[in-house]
Parts: C-alpha cells; sequence; structure tokens
C-alpha cells in the first residue's frame, strides 16, 4: 500500500479541480490578504508615530503579515464540505472507497495550504525588500518552533472544521456552528489584533481555551512576542492538548454521526 | 453448492425522523420542544445470495429496498439482526471489505464533476493500489466494453447522464470487485443507454463471475438482468425467488391476443363469449381468460372464429408487480 501514491493523486486532483477555478483562486488569495491587510491599517493610523500596547507601527506591520501567512496555513474549510457530503449523500461513495474520508480531507487541506501560502510568502519577501518594517530577524531555532507551532495549530483547526461538520449528521446548522466560531475566532484568534491589546479577561479566556493556540501563538512565536523557555513550552502544551481534545472529539463525532447516518435516500 | 456470499438475517433497520407541525408555530415548537418518531425502514429481512447470481430488489418508493442495500454495502448502520457479505461484517470490515465490494449509486456519482474521467480512474487506481500493468488492462476492457473510447478527455460536466453513467461503472469497477451493488444504475437514461447498461453489466457477470444487487425501478432491468428477485414493500421482504414464478403466482390471468381474418363480422359481444375482453380494435383484441383455461381457450377461438393470429401471454410485467404490491404475494417463500 501506497500512502505516498495515495496522497499525491488527491493532491494532484485536488490541484487540477483548482486550475479550472482560476478566478476563484485570485479571489481566496485577496480574501487572505484584505482582511489583515485592513486590520493593518487601522492598527497603523491608530499607533501613530507613538505605540498602542507596546506595539509601535512596525510590530504591528510583522504581526499581520504573520498572521496573513500562518491564517492560510492553518485555516480549514473541512466543515463546509463534510456538511455537504453528509447531507447531500456525497459521503457514500467516499463510505465505500478502502479509504478514510479524512484523508482526502487532510489532502485537500495540503493542497490549499501549499497554493496559498506559497503566494503570500513570496508576496511577503518582495515587500519584505521593499519595506524594511516587515523584515524579520528570527533565528532558524525560532522558525523552526513556529514551523512545529504552525503544524499543531494546523492540525486542530483540522479537527475543529471536521469535527464541526460532522455535526451535520445531527443538525443542518453545522456551518452556521462553524460561521460563529468564525466570528469569535475573529477576535480571540487574534486576527483582527494581537491578544495583547484585548482586555486582559477576553485575553485569558483566549489563551485558556483553544482561539490562541490557533493562530495568535504560532504568529508570536515567529515575530518574537513570545520569550523564554517557560513562554514557549506552556504555549506548546496548551497546543497539544487541545489538539488532542479536538482529535478525540473529532473521533467520537465521526463514529457517532456514521450510526445515525441516513446516506440520503432509501 | 457454492458458499453463500451475501447472507442477511433478520435484518433490520429504524430511522428516527423529526415530526413538525405546519406552519410557523410548529417551526417554533419544533425548536423548543423537538419530537421525533421511530421510522421501520427495513423489518426482519432474512436472505441468502450465491456467488454469480445477479439480484434485483423490487418496491415501490421507500419500500426499504436501497436502504437495504446501503446496509449490505456497510454504509448504513443495522438496528438489528446480523449481515455478512464476503466474508465480513459490512460495518466493521474495513478497507478489506471495500476491496471486495463496488457501489454504484444512479444519483449520486463520485466522478469529478470538472476533470475528465481518466482522472477519476487514475485516482481510484491510487487508492485501490493497482500496479499499473493491472490498472491499463481493465481500463482498456471497461472502456472497450462500455464503447467510451471517445470521452476519456472530455470534462465530466460535458458528458450525457449515459456517458457519465458509463464511466461511473468504470470508476467503480477498476478494482475487479466480485459484488457488485448497483441502486437504480438506469436512472434517467433513455433506452438506448439503459440497454448498453444492461448488455455491459450481464458480460461483466459472465466475464468475471461477479455477483450483482440491484435496486431499479425500470422493469426491463429486472427482466433482462435478474435471475432472481427480492421483493420488499414496507420494510418487509414479500417474495424471494424467480420472477417467472411470482409472475405465475400473482397473474391468475393469461393474455390471449388476437388478429382476426376475414371480414369484420366479429363483434366484442361474440368475443365476450370466450373471456373478458380488454380491447377490440378490428382486426386486434386482447381477451383475458383464467391461466388455467388458456389452452382449452385458444382451442376454441381457433375453431370458432377465424383468426390471422394468436398469442398468449403474460399479463405486463408492471401490473403484475402492482397487483403483487396491492394484493400481496400469496404463498411467499419469504
Amino acid at each position: 500500500m501506497s500512502w505516498t501514491r495515495r496522497y499525491a493523486a488527491l493532491i494532484r486532483n485536488a490541484w487540477l479541480v483548482d486550475l479550472q477555478y482560476r478566478a476563484s483562486i485570485v479571489l481566496w488569495l485577496l480574501w487572505g490578504v484584505t482582511e489583515p491587510a485592513i486590520a493593518l491599517g487601522i492598527w497603523w493610523a491608530i499607533a501613530g508615530s507613538g505605540t498602542v500596547g507596546g506595539y509601535a507601527r512596525a510590530d504591528f506591520a510583522r504581526y499581520f503579515f504573520g498572521v496573513m501567512l500562518i491564517n492560510q496555513l492553518t485555516i480549514a474549510w473541512d466543515s463546509w464540505y463534510l456538511d455537504r457530503w453528509i447531507r447531500e449523500g456525497e459521503l457514500n461513495f467516499r463510505l465505500a472507497r478502502p479509504l478514510h474520508p479524512a484523508h482526502e480531507a487532510v489532502a485537500d487541506n495540503i493542497a490549499y495550504k501549499a497554493r496559498t501560502a506559497s503566494v503570500i510568502l513570496i508576496v511577503w519577501l518582495v515587500a519584505a525588500v521593499l519595506w524594511p518594517a516587515v523584515r524579520l530577524s528570527a533565528t532558524p531555532g525560532r522558525l523552526a518552533l513556529t514551523a512545529v507551532a504552525v503544524l499543531l495549530a494546523a492540525g486542530m483547526r483540522f479537527f475543529i472544521s471536521f469535527t464541526t461538520g460532522l455535526l451535520a449528521f445531527w443538525t443542518t446548522r453545522a456551518t452556521a456552528i462553524m460561521e460563529l466560531h468564525a466570528g469569535v475566532s475573529l477576535f480571540l484568534a487574534g486576527r483582527i489584533a494581537p491578544l495583547a491589546l484585548l482586555p486582559p479577561a477576553v485575553a485569558s479566556v483566549a489563551g485558556v481555551l483553544w482561539f490562541r493556540s490557533m493562530l495568535a501563538f504560532p504568529v508570536d512565536l515567529l515575530t518574537g512576542n513570545v520569550q523564554g523557555v517557560e513562554a514557549v513550552l506552556r504555549g506548546f502544551g496548551t497546543q497539544l492538548g487541545w489538539l488532542a481534545f479536538w482529535a478525540v472529539a473529532c473521533r467520537a463525532a465521526w463514529t457517532r454521526g456514521l450510526r445515525r447516518y441516513g446516506a440520503v435516500g432509501g | 453448492m457454492p458458499a453463500t456470499l451475501v447472507a442477511a438475517e433478520r435484518l433490520s433497520k429504524t430511522f428516527q425522523v423529526k415530526v413538525r407541525d405546519p406552519g410557523l408555530r410548529g417551526a417554533v415548537r419544533a425548536l423548543v420542544r423537538p419530537r421525533y418518531r421511530q421510522v421501520q425502514a427495513v423489518r426482519d429481512v432474512t436472505f441468502r445470495i450465491d456467488p454469480g447470481e445477479i439480484v434485483a430488489f423490487l418496491g415501490p418508493n421507500g419500500a426499504g429496498k436501497t436502504t437495504t442495500l446501503k446496509m449490505l454495502a456497510g454504509l448504513l448502520y443495522p438496528t438489528g439482526g446480523r449481515v455478512h457479505v464476503a466474508g465480513f461484517d459490512p460495518w466493521t470490515g474495513g478497507p478489506a471489505f471495500k476491496r471486495r465490494i463496488a457501489l454504484v449509486l444512479g444519483n449520486r456519482q463520485q466522478l469529478v464533476w470538472d476533470l475528465p474521467p481518466e482522472e477519476t480512474y487514475q485516482l481510484n487506481r491510487a487508492i485501490y493500489d493497482l500496479a499499473e500493468a493491472d490498472y491499463r488492462e481493465r481500463l482498456e476492457e471497461l472502456v472497450s466494453l462500455l464503447a467510451l473510447e471517445d470521452v476519456r478527455d472530455k470534462p465530466v460536466r460535458q458528458l450525457s447522464l449515459g456517458e457519465r453513467m458509463k464511466c461511473e461503472l468504470v470508476a467503480s469497477l477498476l478494482h475487479r470487485p466480485p459484488l457488485l451493488f448497483l441502486d437504480e444504475p438506469t436512472l434517467g437514461l433513455d433506452v438506448t443507454a439503459q440497454e448498453a447498461i444492461r448488455r455491459f453489466l450481464i458480460e461483466y457477470r459472465d466475464r468475471h463471475g461477479a455477483t450483482v444487487l440491484l435496486t431499479s425501478h425500470y422493469m426491463q432491468d429486472v427482466t433482462a438482468l435478474a435471475s432472481r428477485v427480492l421483493m420488499i414493500n414496507q420494510g418487509r421482504l414479500l417474495y424471494d425467488g424467480a420472477l417467472d414464478v411470482l409472475v405465475a403466482r400473482i397473474a391468475r390471468v393469461k393474455r390471449i391476443e388476437l388478429v382476426l381474418g376475414g371480414g369484420d363480422g366479429v363483434t366484442r359481444d361474440a368475443l365476450a363469449a370466450f373471456g373478458d375482453v380488454k380491447s377490440f380494435h378490428f382486426p386486434n383484441a386482447v381477451l383475458e381468460v383464467r391461466r388455467e383455461e388458456a389452452p382449452a381457450t385458444s382451442a376454441r377461438l381457433l375453431a370458432a372464429l377465424p383468426i390471422a393470429d394468436l398469442s398468449i401471454e403474460d399479463p405486463p410485467i408492471e401490473e403484475v408487480i402492482r397487483q403483487a404490491f396491492a394484493q400481496g404475494v400469496e404463498g411467499e417463500d419469504a
């Protein structure tokens, strides 16, 4: 059995489908860039020549370039796919194949992330040449730690999205739940502001729950806002804990949901 | 006797369905206090299928035939009874079981909509871990049997419904499974495409000894393909056996189709003396007589009337099946 061959075929197919929808790729890329760009614009204006919560203009620039890249590397759309597969019966043929449908979802994630993140990375590199504010001074060690944090965050966001999608076994509102989660994460994951700028109580909720681990922690690790062995270890510990939680939740939702599955019609 | 390939014993499936009263008040009440009722889609169904058989599930919409098929394929979890398919419990059989089956759904297809079918074939080659030589050989065979040489590189969305179903069959059979589950494989297809699919299925079974379980609303599928039918209604198995035996059991009458010769002297009243006149448009007439009286009545007709042609037929199969569902099957095997 060749998992490499299977994944290569799944990723290849995902890219072939993407190539049929070139305009939508550009639109998704624009969406991925626009949201952090707008947030950066606002904070840039607010910071002026001073600082806000210890962040100067250059800090905001590096933070939101980090958000732009790492959000694309960790985001997962699986709940939307799962919801459709379950409600419209597209799960049927996937269940009849000797390959767990989650593998197709993982391959789609890899395909999507490789495509969008590589473009954003190029955008960042070009911007860094022209604009010193967004240049990073991260060491190879810090880059390696960030890579691990990004992997953990991507895994966790995949399980969150997959689990939420599986709620379609029980409800027709699975995507609405995911929309709600996305709305909350806009604030608690650090998409529109660094968590350090949120009220302390809100920031601590984001840190205790999974939201900081989704995005803000890897971004802060990359930009150097997480300092000290203890803070780094605490961040990784929280990520691992929530990753395990969501993996177990996903497994439970899958096995219980399948027993409820109506397979559409019959 | 060959070993049993499919064995279902008191197989049952109950769905929980949310009940909602009509109107805004009903919607709000359902939100606050949801109510459910149990729907028994399949009840205590028992049967066995041997290798190489082509068996059709017959039944009206909602009878439970597709639910039964999906339980056999491991898609649905049975709420009662036991099922054994190709040496596995379908629910726990995992990849080893899934390599032994193909599931073709007339209304839900696995072909990637935006790409040529060849891309789905390549994907399945990787998923089923097929060697390149096997893949090429099987693909050539299936493409040639289904006359699909010209559509390999057209995006699926540009194919006709018939071409899509044929390509779906190719994608589903590349791993050469010994057991095929086909749910409405000719759904919505024109007569030519339906016949092509039927011819292919018979040829495929003959070549590879595959066992086929199918559901279809087209009686032509059933009469052309199935050596045996499982008749299901309201979740219960009403009949398990050969189609002609079912017809003999249900159809108490035979149809005598006449072409009258000579002038137009024969009247409807004259024909009524021989049996129930179903239609009469000179020179054609159709009479219905009791099954056991058909030979004697035919002899009397030939002796009494100027007849150019006479044939004895069973009533149309659709009518027999309709009758069977309306009145049940007496002396059923199930």
